[in-house]
């Protein structure tokens, strides 16, 4: 019950709400109780012989009375106590979001997608029913459960009541054993439903497999196999599940003859009369739901608590590098680039050494090196997604702990090997730092990306949709609306993270000549795998093993003769086999 | 939606004998629960009110009450267990079907339709099939029956009151009719702005990098909380109706037909003309308090089906595509020459992938075919082993067109080691032998051929080591030699070999070509190698580029030639610089 009380801050929010649904609960919970009563009275009338057609006008109007007030309190509870629990969903799903939006990429790393929509599907739906459908449990099952036994015990007969009862805790010991019965069973059904999974998963992965060796009589006795212990284990959970109605129809059964024989009993030693005997049943009858109840409210509460702890957990993880800096203001983009040491932990290996770059305003920085040699740490270093006390980057400089993160990112802009794009129109994917943008602004960047052209060639050119519900794009053309994107965003230093790699030469070639015309005073940093994208950068350095092993520019490095001269050679060959020669 | 329906009731007819025994059953039953409260009345009116204390002829009631809830609940039992016996060796029957479909799909099916949204047809979909059949169908057969069981009860004690009664269930019906007109919608749209809260979620979560480095964390929280809100407000839209039609009605009608019921009794005691029996009313009250949870019940249930009858037309769609035609001529082709005369193929009628390929392969020999990523050299292995039907141009194996060889004789003579070879879950024996009656001996026979014996040894459980998911405990070499020893135990006269990568390490690639140079000869060889060496000593090498054939000949004549295929293996000689050391 403990999720109650963490849960109390949401019940003082919403106390209007909570206050009437709960008022509301016990009305009806009153209510209902006038309807048997009168019932009672109106029998022992007719059968005293004492009924007048005033007396019984008067009794229906009240029980028709009963019936609209306790329909509309009704209403009222449920929108009243559901309205809430669904204002709680969509309070802490909004939290999660926003909490997700201030989480680094390391964050992303540790907890993948699959386990984030878990928190906020699963785990939302149970917290919403411990604040919806748990409390309706506990104030209108355990209540009413509560009036119908003190009416039971206190108007009539407690020893009638006790005898009238006499067959619950019996079945409720058959409850509890079918219970677990069907836990048991319905683990494992589930168990043989991944089986089914499982093989299905497994028989379509094999696919070329089977068919290549012509298994597929195997494949379908192996599924058939599955699919009947599928059956099977439905067939013992729907057999389990099949004892609950007929138990509950037989106590109920039982428990009605049992009020018959007790009351008549009683109505034979002259301490009852048969309205009260009619009544009486009709109470017994409101026992039911409550029976249930209380069962319903300890599980929902169960998976409420568990899921709520993990949610708190989650929101509990702050991000390491914290969002200290002031400074607001515009600097030059020029860099100073200092790291004498970097890694990732304490124990972990050393994956930069000894770096020092200079970058003056305007000019562009090529990096290249093998895989590994520790090019991505630097720009995440750059980015200010890591960093440690041995590095220290300047930009226009300043220290980039000294720039609030929104203002660094407006400074800075990447576009990496592999872009994401939303599910969104082309022009909108663009535009996503620009909202606002112009068609003709957005078109002019896609113009400079070398994109325009293929954008024009879709269904609806820049209103055509990307992503799961619209058309399908190249690895090339992902890349060069992303390149489009980042520079609508016009920060002053651009940095291409391998973001060409997809592009046929000749296009690359184009888009970074437009880059220079068009990005005159602003820095630009490519790192890349082919070294024709380098070709006219300002500077170049080669990385190994995280240390910078050449420098220079691309003609001074093929003279050196050394690592980046030998890349070179090997792309040469490259490329002539790629186009057939 | 209503040929979907009938589509699926049409699965249970075969059961017409089970499904006339349940009716029966549930008749009994039926008739025994409403007999309960009959004879409460008679042992009221006949023996309580007039004080007329015969103890035989009370034991005889007090004896057939409690016989009528034994049957009652046994026979309910009973019944129950046909129904969902029925029900579900129906979803079993529907899985082996759409399974068995699927296993006759055309390759290009698997291409253009994702793996997991058809494993979900198969499972998630059938699985909804089953709770519409248990649940809901079962549900309404049941409930429908106990209405009208107790309809009938009512209108043995009193017609008049039977018909006050009835009004019931056209009301609840016109209500059912209503609400799903209503609530639908409303229904509709509180699933789709869900499904876009959470792929709006999932979305961002991805796409959160890109989010944070254009500074878009504000605008994406407020769009999300936009949809976030609208949600909110259908959802308490649809508590709205709910709460006026649902429960609180149903409700509210049973109070008032409670009030119509007891005025009926009223007037006729306040007329002289009629006695009434208390009893009766007793009898009365009781069969209205059950009649009503069997109709709410039923209304609950509907939003249910609607989601069921959506599976089950996902699920027909797959069981709809139409099947790759089976040959059945008992034909099988003389040799094994294998000729290639295709004039052109395309996986998508749009880009040709192979043009002009005409190629003529004696039995016996080695060829090799080589050709840089996107060649066309998979594509062209694919055809031959039929995965894709070919439109313009054929291929024969012994002068036989290969679409007219039946599929058994082909893969019996066609042996296909692929570039990702699939594992099963199972042993390493289980892995070679799969379906086939391999006794030890031929299972080693085999992998000593395929160079892996070696390696099997060195596992800690020999042949019996069991092998992860995907075969994780085995390198990508052994996993090819596995396929390779696999494909061997079934003594193919035509061997494709796809090597897996051009990283395939020196040593696997050696045991490879020890394995080929032991068939060589003996066997027609065909082998699409990225590593040149594998088939440097080839009959006759192959080169495909964009999927034409640019040069034939051996290694040596090649060789001589400044062309494609010397390019290719000057590149191979000097390793990637890039790749590290």
């Amino acid at each position: 019950m403990s999720v109650f009380f963490k849960l109390v801050w949401f019940f003082r929010q919403e106390w209007p709400r909570y206050s009437i649904a709960i008022v509301a609960l016990v009305c009806v919970g009153l209510l209902v109780m006038v309807p048997p009563w009168l019932t009672g009275t109106l029998v022992d009338a007719i059968a005293d012989g004492t009924l007048t057609q005033p007396q019984l006008f008067r009794l229906l109007g009240w029980i028709a009375l009963v019936a609209f007030l306790s329909y509309l309190l009704r209403v009222v509870w449920r929108v009243a106590l559901f309205g809430a629990s669904y204002t709680l969903a969509r309070q802490l799903r909004l939290k999660l979001f926003q909490h997700l939006t201030s989480q680094p990429p390391a964050f992303f790393q540790r907890h993948n997608t699959g386990d984030l929509m878990a928190r906020a599907t699963n785990d939302i739906q149970a917290i919403e029913m411990t604040a919806g459908e748990a409390v309706l449990a506990l104030f209108d099952g355990a209540f009413t459960g509560l009036i119908v036994l003190i009416i039971l015990t206190t108007q009539f007969s407690l020893p009638l009541t006790l005898f009238a009862l006499i067959p619950w805790p019996i079945v409720g010991f058959f409850m509890w054993r079918f219970g677990k019965e069907l836990h048991i069973s319905f683990r494992d059904a589930q168990a043989r439903f991944s089986d089914l999974n499982d093989d299905v998963q497994e028989s379509l992965s094999g696919i070329r497999v089977t068919r290549a060796f012509g298994r597929e009589a195997v494949e379908q006795e192996d599924f058939n196999h599955i699919a009947a212990a599928a059956n099977e284990a439905n067939q013992r959970v729907a057999t389990t599940d099949s004892k609950y109605d007929p138990a509950i129809q037989l106590a109920i059964g039982m428990s009605f003859f049992m009020s018959v024989v007790g009351g008549s009993w009683l109505i034979y030693h002259g301490q009852l009369t048969l309205g009260e005997l009619t009544s009486f049943t009709l109470y017994l009858g409101y026992m039911i739901w409550p029976m249930f109840a209380v069962g319903w409210l300890l599980n929902l509460v169960e998976r409420g608590q568990a899921a709520y702890r993990r949610l708190e957990e989650l929101f509990e993880i702050r991000p390491l590098i914290a969002d200290q800096g002031t400074y607001e203001d515009k600097v030059e983009p020029s860099l100073a680039i200092t790291i004498r040491q970097f890694k990732y932990d304490v124990q972990s290996p050393l994956v930069l050494k000894d770096i020092a770059i200079q970058v003056s305003i305007g000019q562009t920085l090529g990096i290249v090196g093998h895989t590994g040699a520790g090019k991505t740490t630097l720009l995440n270093i750059l980015l200010r997604h890591e960093e440690s006390p041995d590095t220290d980057i300047r930009l226009g400089g300043k220290q980039l702990a000294d720039f609030s993160l929104h203002n660094l990112r407006r400074h800075l802009v990447m576009v990496p090997q592999t872009p994401f794009l939303f599910s969104a129109s082309v022009a909108e994917n663009i535009a996503l730092a620009k909202p606002d943008a112009s068609l003709a602004e957005i078109e002019a960047v896609a113009r400079i990306a070398e994109v325009h052209d293929d954008i024009m060639r879709f269904p609806d050119a820049y209103q055509t949709m990307v992503g799961e519900r619209g058309i399908t794009l190249s690895g090339g053309q992902k890349q060069r609306i992303a390149i489009a994107r980042a520079l609508l965003q016009d920060a002053p230093i651009l940095i291409l993270d391998d973001a060409l790699s997809a592009v046929d030469v000749r296009t690359e070639q184009k888009i970074l000549e437009h880059l220079r015309d068009n990005r005159a005073e602003k820095t630009t940093i490519i790192v890349c795998h082919r070294l024709t994208a380098i070709e006219k950068a300002d500077q170049i350095i080669v990385l190994q093993h995280g240390e910078t092993v050449e420098n220079g520019t691309h003609r001074s490095l093929l003279q050196a003769q050394g690592w980046y001269r030998q890349m070179y050679d090997y792309q040469q060959l490259e490329r002539a086999v790629e186009e057939g020669r | 939606m209503k040929a979907t329906f009938l589509r699926l009731i049409s699965y249970s007819l075969q059961y017409r004998k089970i499904l006339i025994e349940a009716l029966l059953l549930l008749i009994v039953a039926t008739s025994a629960s409403v007999i309960g409260p009959y004879l409460i009345k008679v042992f009221i009116d006949e023996y309580l009110t007039p004080g007329h204390w015969v103890f035989n002829e009370i034991l005889l009631l007090v004896i057939a009450y409690i016989a009528a809830q034994l049957v009652g609940a046994k026979t309910f039992f009973m019944q129950a267990l046909r129904f969902n016996r029925v029900a579900l060796n129906v979803v079993q029957t529907i899985r082996e079907e759409i399974f068995a479909h699927v296993q006759r799909l055309p390759m290009a099916y698997f291409d253009i339709t994702p793996t997991g949204s058809l494993i979900s047809r198969m499972t998630n979909d059938t699985e909804a099939i089953k709770d519409l059949y248990v649940n809901v169908i079962s549900t309404f057969i049941q409930n429908g029956i106990r209405v009208l069981g107790i309809l009938v009860a009512m209108a043995v004690l009193d017609v008049k009151l039977m018909l006050i009664c009835a009004v019931l269930v056209p009301t609840v019906l016109f209500i059912m009719w209503l609400y799903q007109r209503i609530s639908t919608p409303v229904f509709q749209q509180v699933r789709n702005l869900l499904s876009d809260i959470n792929a709006n979620l999932n979305e961002s979560i991805q796409g959160m990098a890109v989010i944070q480095l254009m500074n878009q964390q504000q605008r994406f929280t407020q769009r999300f909380s936009k949809t976030n809100q609208l949600h909110y407000r259908a959802k308490v839209r649809n508590i709205i109706i709910d709460g006026f039609m649902l429960r609180a009605l149903v409700d509210f009608i049973y109070i008032m037909l409670l009030a119509a019921l007891l005025l009926g009794f009223g007037l006729a005691s306040l007329s002289a003309e009629e006695t009434v029996q208390i009893g009766v009313i007793y009898a009365f009250i009781n069969y209205l308090g059950n009649i009503t949870e069997p109709l709410i019940d039923m209304t609950s249930k509907l939003n249910m089906s609607q989601q069921a009858l959506v599976s089950a037309s996902r699920v027909f769609a797959v069981m709809d595509e139409t099947p790759t035609p089976m040959v059945s001529k008992p034909l099988a082709p003389p040799t094994n020459r294998i000729a290639f005369a295709i004039e052109r193929f395309s996986y998508d009628q749009r880009k040709d992938v192979l043009q002009d390929i005409h190629l003529d392969i004696p039995e016996g020999a080695f060829v090799g075919i080589v050709g840089h990523t996107g060649s066309g050299k998979s594509t062209l292995m694919s055809l031959l082993m039929s995965f894709y039907p070919l439109q313009h141009g054929q291929i024969r194996l012994g002068d036989m067109d290969l679409s007219e060889i039946p599929a058994a004789e082909r893969t019996r003579r066609i042996g296909y080691v692929q570039q990702d070879p699939f594992i099963f879950s199972g042993t390493i024996a289980d892995n070679i032998r799969l379906e086939l009656e391999l006794s030890a001996d031929e299972i080693e026979q085999a992998a000593r051929q395929a160079q892996l014996h070696e390696a099997v040894l060195r596992k800690p459980d020999g042949y019996q080591t069991v092998l992860t998911e995907r075969g994780g405990n085995l390198s990508t070499g052994q996993r090819q030699l596995l396929s390779l020893a696999r494909t061997l135990a079934r003594r193919p006269s035509v061997l494709i070999l796809d090597e897996a990568t051009a990283n395939i390490d020196s040593h696997t690639e050696a045991l490879i070509q020890q394995s080929l140079m032991l068939l060589r000869g003996k066997i027609t060889l065909l082998v699409i190698a990225h590593r040149l060496s594998t088939v440097q000593t080839a009959d006759e090498l192959v080169v495909l580029h964009q999927g034409q054939i640019r040069q034939r000949g051996t290694h040596r004549n090649l060789m001589l030639e400044e062309g494609l295929y010397k390019h290719m293996y000057e590149l191979q000689q000097t390793a990637d610089p890039f790749m590290g050391d």
